[in-house]
């Protein structure tokens, strides 16, 4: 009896196991499967960039306009390539409508900007874009701006940074302002201007007249305020110019020469050199109470200092290892340490915006490069090479680097040109940037307070 | 011995109880009631009050009632009475009838015969003297008859082994149809994918998969739920993360360049006979190992 009934109870565990047996598979096998892809494609992405559509006349040129400042911006980025407007089947009506997207994917394009501009008034223009994800057949974004129609550039450049953004994910810099020394006439007589103008080379300017030679302006955290070094009356001195108000200001009056100014991440500071009986060392000034502060003290030359973007380190080059060479140092001046080792001298170290990466200019068998580096010295890759590259500027999302070059002197007196350079980090795309005059000494803004 | 009994009288018990209650019911939470907030108490009128100058006088047509007359069919009248000849003959034919009937029962009823049974005659048995059978014969017959003996035992025990195999069939498929559910996963335990596979899938989908560099930056891997049709036609994709979707702008670019990744990419080279498996997959795209410069 003992033996049927144990007989039957093990007969019904094992049904009751096969009952449970697809529970036990199920989650075993609960994981979907999957595939890793873990390589890709980094190539410009396929644009349609529409005219904005106007009502009239002159919303219908400005929306033109508007269209051809965007598509110059995305595909100078380098990120984006754009087909050509007589390519599109059915042009774009107003940005509210959705598109028929079979028409553009045969083009083999990815996105669409959309737009229009409708004025409001004799002055005031209103801006509509949208941009449309082609393959996933959906849109992105949209926004409406209204402006002074005189502003259309700046619109435009706005609406280039929203597309950016949202497609690389990073930041845009097309909104955004270059301070630079614009040189004229021959070498012996060169003369040196403040200039200012659009990242695109537009809306240029020049801030001071020639009268006096001034060197390595740079721009202020709230891009109000430029500081740069002047030679007034064969004096070099620090001043600042108020972009606002066209004033400028002689930075403290220091018993020797001050040089290689540069703002602090807040504002509130200039970072400078000031060489005095032979000896360069680097100062910090606050702008709100004038204090000074020697940060470094050697009997070398330690200048183009630069702070990192959360404003407790700084780097500089100098000479006191026997060659010029990059250094890292706390904001008090306390631990100095040398992260450049590599061959050559080093010089011009700037901080980049995101604080991953140290631009410099590098020199080597008479060559100059402009390279990066990590802050801790490591993965030193060199961009751009020329007979002089130099003075790198880094644009507010940390992707871009503007320097200038200048050629081989020809052997007719002549002094060879100088220009403007912009190249991404890839090192793959670099562009001149076109000034009305040879340019040096670039000087990136952040991006423009709305 | 009736130690061990109840030790495992309990276990089974238990195994029951747990067959009854099932996995499923550990997993369901009970639902929690959330107290409903009382923001504004509306009275509500028993009466449907209508606005000043709505009240629309509804016109209702009274049905008239239609009294449908009916169309009564007549009765036939009444069969004339038979006259008194044809009562005689009617008559005359029963007794005709009758008459033929008992003709035949008298003819149907015939006198039984009895039969007496005799005995077959047995022959006597003729016994053949057998002959001599040489050796080699013998063999040959000896192999002969275990070949014959051999022969059905092997079929037998390849018919117990068709049973056996038909069983587990059997088995397998009322597994499945018990899992309901869980089949599609079942079904999975007969077909993975092999490396191949999934390399040929993988470098089909990268030439689509174009990122800006500043995918570099995302340090994380994007999750895509994809599903196919059986030609490889992409019939849905969608984007694990929304949350991160909407707060990082370097996810959700990143996301949508996967995304159109797998819809440019349509249709997928799906491996033969495995295309129920891409009904539903996961892609996990990668970008933070394609920047190398």
């Amino acid at each position: 009896m003992g033996y049927f009934l144990k007989s039957y109870l093990h007969f019904f565990a094992f049904k009751v196991l096969i009952l449970f047996y697809p529970f036990l598979i199920s989650n075993v096998f609960a994981d979907d499967l999957r595939i890793k892809i873990n390589s890709g494609q980094v190539e410009p992405l396929p644009l349609a960039i529409a005219d904005f559509t106007g009502e009239e006349g002159k919303a219908n040129e400005i929306g033109r306009q508007i269209a051809e400042v965007i598509s110059n911006n995305l595909v100078g980025s380098g990120q984006f390539k754009s087909v050509e407007s007589a390519a599109f089947i059915a042009p774009p009506t107003s940005p509210s409508v959705r598109p028929n997207f079979t028409d553009w994917t045969p083009l083999g394009i990815k996105a669409l900007i959309t737009g229009s501009v409708k004025s409001i008034n004799e002055q005031q223009i209103e801006v509509e874009f949208r941009l449309w994800d082609i393959i996933a057949e959906t849109d992105l974004i949209g926004l409406r701006l209204s402006v002074d129609s005189q502003a259309w550039r700046r619109v435009a450049h706005i609406i280039s940074d929203e597309i950016f953004e949202r497609l690389s994910g990073d930041s845009g810099y097309f909104d955004t302002r270059i301070v630079y020394v614009a040189e004229s006439g021959p070498q012996n007589k060169r003369l040196k201007r403040l200039a200012i103008m659009d990242q695109d080379g537009e809306n240029h300017q020049y801030l001071t007249d020639g009268s006096f030679l001034v060197l390595t302006p740079r721009f202020s955290p709230t891009t109000q305020e430029i500081t740069y070094l002047a030679y007034f009356k064969n004096e070099p001195r620090v001043y600042i110019f108020n972009l606002e108000t066209g004033e400028q200001e002689l930075l403290g009056s220091f018993p020797g020469m001050t040089f290689a100014p540069r703002f602090s991440p807040f504002g509130d500071k200039i970072i400078m050199s000031l060489a005095e009986k032979g000896v360069t060392d680097i100062y910090t000034m606050n702008l709100n109470n004038q204090e000074v502060i020697r940060l470094t003290n050697s009997p070398s030359i330690d200048t183009s200092p630069s702070f990192s973007p959360n404003g407790k380190k700084i780097i500089f080059n100098s000479d006191r290892g026997g060659s010029q060479q990059i250094y890292i140092m706390d904001a008090n001046g306390r631990n100095v340490k040398r992260i450049s080792f590599g061959k050559g001298r080093y010089a011009t170290p700037v901080w980049a915006p995101k604080g991953e990466l140290i631009a410099f200019t590098k020199m080597l068998k008479n060559k100059f490069y402009i390279g990066i580096m990590s802050p801790d010295g490591s993965g030193e890759r060199l961009l751009a090479k020329g007979y002089l590259v130099e003075g790198p500027t880094w644009a507010p999302n940390g992707r871009v680097l503007m320097y200038f070059k200048q050629q081989a002197p020809i052997d007719d007196g002549k002094s060879s040109s100088v220009n403007l350079y912009k190249i991404d980090i890839t090192g793959f795309r670099e562009t001149r940037i076109i000034t009305p005059s040879d340019g040096s000494d670039p000087a990136w803004s952040p991006l423009i307070p709305n | 011995m009736v130690m061990s009994t109840f030790i495992s009288l309990g276990l089974h018990v238990s195994l029951i109880i747990f067959a009854y209650y099932g996995l499923p019911s550990f997993k369901v939470k009970e639902p929690i009631e959330l107290p409903i907030d009382i923001v504004e108490d509306t009275p509500i009128s028993s009466k449907t009050s209508l606005k000043l100058g709505d009240t629309k006088v509804k016109e209702i047509k009274k049905n008239k009632k239609t009294i449908k007359v009916e169309n009564i069919k007549k009765a036939p009248p009444p069969p004339p009475l038979p006259s008194a000849k044809i009562i005689e003959k009617k008559n005359l034919e029963l007794k005709k009838k009758n008459e033929i009937k008992e003709i035949a029962e008298l003819v149907k009823k015939k006198p039984k015969l009895k039969i007496k049974k005799e005995k077959k005659i047995v022959l006597p048995k003729v016994v053949n003297k057998p002959e001599k059978i040489k050796k080699k014969q013998k063999e040959n017959l000896a192999k002969g008859i275990l070949n014959t003996l051999i022969k059905p035992e092997q079929i037998i025990k390849n018919s117990k082994k068709q049973k056996n195999k038909n069983n587990s069939k059997e088995m397998l498929k009322k597994i499945k149809k018990i899992a309901g559910n869980s089949y599609r996963q079942v079904q999975q335990t007969d077909l993975n994918l092999s490396q191949t596979d999934i390399n040929k899938i993988e470098n089909h989908v990268r030439k689509f998969f174009n990122v800006s560099y500043a995918a570099s930056e995302l340090r994380m891997v994007i999750t895509l739920k994809i599903s196919a049709n059986l030609d490889g036609t992409v019939k849905r994709v969608q984007i694990i993360d929304e949350t991160l979707y909407a707060k990082n702008k370097f996810y959700r670019a990143t996301a949508d360049a996967a995304r159109r990744a797998v819809l440019d990419s349509s249709p997928l080279p799906l491996p033969k006979g495995k295309e129920k498996l891409f009904e539903n997959i996961e892609f996990d795209f990668n970008p933070s190992s394609i920047f190398s410069y």
